[in-house]
């Protein structure tokens, strides 16, 4: 069941897949793609949080909000904190996350990128000013689906079906 | 019970307090941005080095522009210059108009014995990257300070006022948009003269403040740089109205206006460089 844990997560996995991922963000995005854009750095630090929590942590994901926070031009520490939460949620929910299948996966996902997005809002809220519009929850969605088309890839990758038989 | 990988006994701190640490930098990170501004050194970081990797990744769209063009229609193009001619004419006769003013201008103002007004030089620059627009409209722009720009200059498309730059880089710079709900623009009503001062109101949308109850506005009515600023040259368009309406529990107008630059799609712009004034001028600005 756990096999996945175990056979992938060589660093050099780990560093190519987080740094496709900031080079992903830094094309130039614009109108509804910029809207639905899945945040993918955020998307790649929980992936392996959840696989390989003894190498990924709060250390890297803080420094990935700080890049988040530079590229939106805001203050810094809004992503950081929100990533941070993001990741003591997927340890707290580590055990639990990986005895389901890609769809129940991404299920579960789904609050988790919600709670980061609402920290992201809350935050700049309090530090810079209130939103215009709730334009910010769209990538929950985005990322939700970018984790359960990453996850089913892999366990097709792996040679298993994308749902478990019960 | 124990995982492999995982150890019997507990020797690095635990989940929460690792999460405790890491909000308390976090909250005095932005502590630290917002009241003392000391974390600019690590923006210029990020900037150098994703400059290079934006400038590589901006190519594909480029390519896909140039093949577009390429496969344009004979008659298209025909038609495009026939229009463009005319356009040139049409500015030729203005541009004689505006030199013998100029030079008019110049005499008057020699005669006053009015200081000449400071030059301008304009630098252009292309979209480099664009970030989302929840808190902050900004955009990023692939040149400069080594291209003479800092922060406070005025950057406009063919339409109108776009922004001020707001953070420059060694090689790229951050532009706040008329519509960020932090930028104020001083404005005229083109139609009757009116000062007043336009705010962004988010999502590409501005609205103008403090007009009194009996001001002379109305939906159509174009707004213009007015100057007093010193930061923006006068005359620069703005913004055109959209909607006024008038509240009983109010002294003021409401007044809702549409930039004229293009925000979102402008690909291209200019950055108006004035020369910095002489020190005696600076030393009498407050």
């Amino acid at each position: 069941m756990n096999a996945p844990a175990q056979a992938f997560g060589s660093w050099r996995h780990i560093f190519g897949s987080l740094i496709l991922a900031v080079l992903l963000e830094q094309f130039p995005w614009t109108g509804w793609a910029l809207a639905l854009r899945p945040d993918f750095v955020l998307v790649g630090v929980l992936f392996w949080v959840l696989y390989q929590p003894a190498r990924i942590g709060f250390g890297v994901a803080f420094f990935l909000g700080l890049l988040a926070d530079f590229q939106d031009g805001v203050v810094f520490g809004q992503h950081a904190i929100a990533y941070a939460l993001g990741v003591y949620i997927v340890l707290f929910l580590r055990l639990r996350l990986l005895q389901f299948d890609p769809l129940r996966m991404a299920a579960q996902m789904f609050p988790v990128f919600l709670a980061v997005q609402l920290v992201v809002l809350l935050a700049g809220w309090l530090a810079i000013n209130p939103p215009d519009n709730l334009a910010i929850l769209l990538p929950v969605l985005g990322s939700t689906l970018l984790w359960y088309l990453l996850t089913g890839f892999l366990r097709l990758w792996h040679g298993k079906s994308l749902q478990d038989r019960t | 019970m124990a995982m492999p990988g995982q150890l019997m006994f507990v020797r690095q701190l635990g989940p929460n307090a690792r999460l405790l640490i890491w909000l308390l930098v976090g909250v005095s990170s932005m502590v630290l941005d917002t009241r003392y501004q000391t974390l600019d050194g690590l923006r210029s970081g990020f900037s150098l080095a994703l400059q290079p990797v934006r400038e590589v990744l901006r190519a594909p769209s480029a390519v896909a522009l140039e093949l577009q063009g390429f496969f344009t229609r004979h008659r298209l193009l025909q038609n495009e210059r026939d229009a463009l001619l005319a356009e040139r004419a049409h500015w030729q006769n203005q541009l004689n108009d505006t030199q013998s003013l100029a030079r008019e201008n110049a005499e008057l103002r020699g005669l006053l014995q009015l200081p000449a007004r400071p030059g301008q030089q304009v630098v252009r620059a292309a979209l480099l990257y664009q970030g989302h627009n929840w808190f902050a409209q900004r955009i990023t722009l692939d040149q400069g300070a080594a291209a003479g720009l800092r922060g406070g200059l005025p950057v406009v498309d063919a339409n109108g006022l776009v922004g001020q730059v707001s953070r420059v880089y060694p090689g790229s710079s951050e532009v706040t948009l008329v519509s960020d709900a932090n930028q104020l623009t001083p404005v005229f009503i083109e139609r009757t003269g009116q000062r007043g001062l336009a705010a962004g109101s988010g999502r590409n949308q501005m609205e103008l403040r403090y007009m009194p109850a009996q001001t002379d506005i109305r939906r159509g009515d174009r707004l213009l740089t007015s100057g007093i600023d010193r930061v923006y040259p006068a005359g620069i368009p703005v913004a055109r109205v959209t909607r006024v309406t008038r509240s009983q529990s109010s002294p003021y107008l409401r007044i809702e206006s549409q930039p004229l630059a293009g925000l979102d799609r402008s690909q291209a712009v200019l950055v108006l460089v004035t020369e910095a004034l002489a020190p005696e001028a600076q030393a009498v600005q407050p």
